[in-house]
């Protein structure tokens, strides 16, 4: 309803331009916003103008404020202290990582093949079983084998560290609205606040390797479950945890019994979130000496051998896509039931059915599926009745009982039977090592295409181009506009928008996060920082946008687009970070151009599907005004899609001051530069006062652009 | 059902693992660090590999950049020993060796025989120009930091602006003082840090490929004046007294590890105290790895098959 009455009041704004009132008025009601911001920018010009030269943070106040010196005795003075408790807690992560990694490593490749392949196709069927059996052997034929069972078990646990323990506290601050407060900030920091910033304290508190690592990808990783839990404990409305009071249930019953279960899908949700980000870190976890595909990635990037880091890249991104799909369908269960199917298996897209050579395919996949089934299913029927008969001597009732519990588990037990098997013929030394022949590598053609394209007059004047037109046009003028607006005034504007779109609360935040960044000495640091991001989210906008909307419309567009994206998510940025120094040099452009691979996806993506999500009727309302397509989605569906493309937008921001930590590793200058020089010089107040600057500019900038698309989804009547 | 599958699967998998771990390996072992520079590399394979085959050591090798970590691993015993520190650039050694006035925590295991040189260096193509490329000589007379102003307009960049553009040292936690040394020598430059040895050996490979006039930074031995012929611009000679308007020191190379390597592993703390490789030997190496793209451990075990009479010299 509410829909079709805001459709035809913005028709109608469309259809008549005649205005009633004096058209200052109502083009001040409609266009507010910009005027402001024009103001503003207006009154910035002048000031800045005015100030002229750089500004500068009065030196005897940040000398006041001895921040990193402090933070680094203080460190120094603790370590003793804690050590003793945190390296009892790395020996025993460790002792679960070697465990782990021996098992997967010792154990013959064909043994932990299969072990792999049985959860996928438990959970996702065949189709997911294939991508497993597609992930594996890339690992074999490119012979990172050992690597990528080293990434999946420094993963294994760090994602079961951070599930165990962001399930107990997401129950903790769902149960109480105080620890709920609480908890927020701390996780906004944890995930905001750069890695490199923890690395060095990791080093002394829990050595070097794999337990630094996993204590990395911990608090990275962990939020998302939190956060997920505990909205979805909080969303189980009322009137089922009244009822299940009324019966009598305590509250810690009912929390249990009913509360949670009900949750249940929003907490698997936060699952596969988890282990999203946390394979986001696997390159990362090599800076302090971790084992595995990260290595592979970094020492491709050190000696420049953009091929191998590129392969490195791939073995992550399957291993990403496999956890993701597995996860995603746990939490799915219902639609995909392991090893019934009943119509035939379908590999390719329907439009392509019509090919003869692809049904054979098909066919002849789910005819083998179907083999295998019936003989799982046989495996399972003869170790059920075995068991069933033995138990049947002692009591038949029993027995009946065990008989049904175990036939509805026939995959599992198929499965434990198929494993037992192999590993007992382990024993016998039947198994062969992955044969050689059948490795494959494509480090070479990739680093004679990077060399020609190094090389190619053309494709460099165009490399030059872009690389001007961003300097010249818009990070140069910008640097020096934000470096030399007077601080005081900046300081100003940003708390006066932070009050206008918020309220006090994010202009108290805002007014105490500057003043930390200016009193640390950092402030022409984080206004570069700020530049960076401002530069690459603009640049998303701009490439973003038109893209969604193109793939909204056009499915091709989409089809193609949507792989695209995928890899640039989950690469990890390392693996482009030498090709884009290669085409583009190194220094701040460059690093733009990577923030922008970085954190183009969710601006399309966001786009995409707020243009999508749009009611049917929009279009049969605004035809029957006699809009055209163009107008449609010029003057209706764009403004509508705004609050879907303020997410996208959000998120794009977000990541883009995550990039901030990786792009001085090719000539970025901003508050990452000073992170990660002060974990070069093994100093922690450095790298925190800079990560602290980082964090505040991140929940300053998150605030405002949420509270703003708040009030924007309000005024178009969506809740 | 699902998480009751998942959780069997799970216990049934732990189960058959904790059967399997094989006791752990008894014996020697010994972790160390892998230096990420290929120099740095070959200098601590050749010494691994001698500890593994003459003396069955197991060593457990880990990646992760040089720098303090190394170091603060080093001290807390996580680490037992690491490969060539160039002394001009670890400011930490002053923290912990007692040989350089510090608090004894990491012991000084002796030089490796590596003697590094760093400084400012340019393609010899902008020197005496190249006919094969069709790249004409575009500063004939730039011999020293002197001549550095008079082409300066020919070296500038976006970010460098009206001065010129050196390709600085990349990490600023190096120590090169760049920006400094060429404001007191007068030179207009921009030190240009480009963040990471990879970007920085990136950008001098594209250049030098496009046939474009560069002045960057770099070291010896090192593969890039194998695969790329470079030519020095001088400094004024290193002199303490003036730094940092002078030339790097010429860096005498060392191993270092925990006090407990001498203890328990004399014959490994022997064997690097007697270690001697050359500059030239290691050169070699770096340029079977990085030039003609071998294994690196490939290519130290054929050099070992080779020169059995050097390397047995070492031995305790």
């Amino acid at each position: 309803m509410c829909v079709r009455k805001l459709l035809v009041t913005s028709m109608n704004a469309v259809i008549d331009d005649q205005p009633e009132q004096g058209w200052m008025a109502s083009f001040w009601q409609e266009h507010r916003g910009w005027v402001i911001t024009f103001a503003l920018f207006v009154v910035s010009l002048l000031v800045w103008k005015i100030h002229g030269g750089e500004t500068i943070f009065p030196k005897n106040w940040s000398d006041a404020f001895p921040f990193a010196q402090q933070i680094d005795q203080l460190d120094e003075w603790l370590r003793p202290y804690i050590q003793p408790t945190t390296r009892a807690i790395a020996a025993g992560v460790v002792w679960l990582y070697e465990a782990m990694s021996e098992f997967l490593i010792y154990t013959q490749w064909q043994v932990v093949f299969v072990i792999l392949i049985l959860p996928a196709l438990a959970y996702g069927g065949l189709r997911l079983g294939l991508l497993a059996i597609l992930a594996a052997s890339t690992w074999l034929m490119l012979d990172y084998w050992d690597e990528a069972m080293e990434t999946l078990s420094l993963m294994s646990i760090s994602i079961l560290i951070s599930v165990v323990l962001g399930f107990l506290m997401g129950i903790a601050s769902s149960q109480s609205d105080r620890v709920e407060a609480i908890m927020k900030p701390v996780l906004d920091t944890m995930q905001t606040l750069p890695a490199f910033v923890y690395l060095i304290p990791a080093f002394y508190l829990f050595g070097i390797g794999p337990p630094g690592a996993i204590l990395a990808t911990v608090i990275y990783a962990l939020p998302p479950v939190v956060r997920l839990t505990n909205l979805g404990i909080r969303q189980v409305p009322a009137g089922i945890d009244e009822a299940a009071t009324s019966f009598g249930a305590t509250r810690a019953q009912s929390l249990i019994k009913v509360k949670i279960p009900l949750a249940m899908p929003s907490i698997k949700l936060g699952v596969n979130q988890t282990v999203m980000m946390a394979l986001a870190l696997v390159v990362l976890a090599t800076f302090i000496g971790s084992p595995g595909l990260g290595d592979i990635v970094y020492k491709g990037l050190v000696r420049l051998n953009v091929g191998k880091a590129l392969e490195g890249g791939l073995a992550i991104v399957l291993m990403a896509v496999m956890l993701d799909r597995i996860t995603y369908a746990m939490g799915h269960i219902e639609q995909t039931s392991g090893s019934q199917h009943d119509h035939v298996f379908r590999l390719f897209p329907q439009s392509l059915e019509g090919i003869k050579p692809i049904l054979y395919i098909e066919y002849g996949i789910d005819w083998i599926w179907r083999q295998v089934a019936a003989g799982g299913n046989l495996i399972a029927l003869i170790v059920t009745s075995a068991v069933c008969k033995l138990i049947a001597i002692m009591d038949s009732n029993i027995a009946g009982r065990i008989r049904e519990a175990m036939l509805a588990r026939s995959f599992l037990i198929a499965s434990l039977v198929l494993i037992a098997i192999l590993m007992m013929l382990e024993g016998f030394d039947l198994y062969a090592k992955f044969p050689r022949e059948w490795e494959y590598s494509f480090r070479t053609p990739v680093n004679q295409f990077m060399d020609e394209l190094v090389t190619n007059k053309l494709f460099y004047a165009i490399t030059t181009t872009i690389k001007e037109a961003l300097w010249y046009g818009l990070i140069n003028p910008l640097n020096i506009f934000l470096k030399g607006l007077p601080w005081w005034y900046t300081m100003l504007a940003f708390t006066a928008c932070a009050f206008m779109v918020s309220g006090r609360t994010l202009a108290i935040v805002t007014v105490v996060g500057l003043m930390f960044i200016a009193a640390a000495d950092l402030w022409s640091y984080g206004m570069i920082t700020l530049t960076t991001v401002i530069v690459s989210v603009l640049i998303c906008f701009v490439i973003g946008v038109p893209l969604g909307i193109l793939a909204a419309y056009n499915k091709t567009v989409d089809t193609l687009l949507r792989p695209v994206l995928d890899t640039m998510q989950t690469l990890p940025v390392f693996v482009y970070l030498v090709p884009v120094v290669m085409l583009f040099g190194a220094g701040q452009v460059p690093a733009v151009i990577a923030t922008v691979i970085y954190a183009l996806p969710p601006l399309v993506r966001c786009t995409t599907l707020g243009i999508r999500e749009l009611p049917e009727q929009i279009n049969e309302v605004s035809n029957s005004f006699g809009a055209s397509t163009m107008q449609t989605l010029s003057k209706i569906k764009v403004p509508m899609a705004i609050p879907a493309i303020m997410v996208g937008i959000n998120q794009g921001i977000m990541m883009a001051l995550a990039m901030e930590v990786v792009t001085p590793l090719i000539g970025g200058r901003g508050l990452g530069l000073q992170v990660f020089d002060g974990m070069n010089r093994a100093s922690i107040g450095i790298s925190l006062e800079a990560g602290i600057g980082i964090v505040m500019l991140a929940i300053m900038l998150d605030r405002m652009s949420q509270a703003w698309t708040k009030t924007q989804r309000e005024a178009l009547g969506m809740t | 059902m699902s998480f009751k599958i998942k959780t069997a699967l799970a216990c049934a998998v732990l189960a058959l693992n904790l059967g399997s771990i094989s006791s752990a390996q008894a014996g020697k072992g010994l972790t160390a660090p892998d230096p990420d520079w290929t120099g740095g590399l070959v200098t601590c394979l050749v010494a691994q590999h001698i500890m593994e085959n003459e003396f069955g050591y197991k060593i457990k090798r880990i990646t992760m950049p040089s720098g303090p970590g190394a170091f603060e691993g080093v001290r807390s015993g996580d680490l037992d020993f690491a490969c060539e520190s160039w002394p001009s650039y670890s400011p930490t050694k002053d923290k912990y060796i007692s040989k350089f006035g510090g608090d004894g925590t990491v012991d000084y295991l002796g030089e490796t025989g590596i003697v590094g040189v760093s400084g400012y260096f340019m393609p010899r193509y902008v020197l005496e120009g190249d006919a094969s490329r069709g790249i004409p000589a575009s500063a004939p007379n730039l011999k020293s930091y002197k001549d550095m102003n008079q082409y300066k307009h020919m070296f500038r960049s976006l970010e460098s602006g009206d001065r010129g553009n050196l390709i600085a040292c990349p990490v600023a936690a190096w120590l090169c003082e760049s920006q400094e040394r060429l404001d007191m020598l007068g030179v207009d430059f921009y030190a240009q840090a480009l963040g990471s040895e990879t970007a920085h050996w990136a950008e001098i490979q594209a250049k030098y490929k496009r046939g474009e006039p560069f002045i960057a930074y770099a070291w010896a031995p090192h593969w890039i004046h194998a695969a790329l012929d470079l030519v020095e611009v001088e400094l004024p000679a290193y002199n303490e007294d003036k730094w940092p308007a002078t030339n790097w020191a010429q860096d005498v190379t060392f191993f270092y590890g925990n006090p407990s390597v001498a203890k328990d592993h004399p014959d490994v703390a022997k064997l690097l105290d007697n270690m001697d490789l050359t500059n030239d030997m290691q050169a070699s190496m770096i340029y079977d790895i990085d030039v003609k793209k071998l294994d690196s451990e490939d290519v130290v075990d054929s050099w070992m098959e080779a020169n059995q009479s050097t390397w047995r010299k070492w031995l305790p």
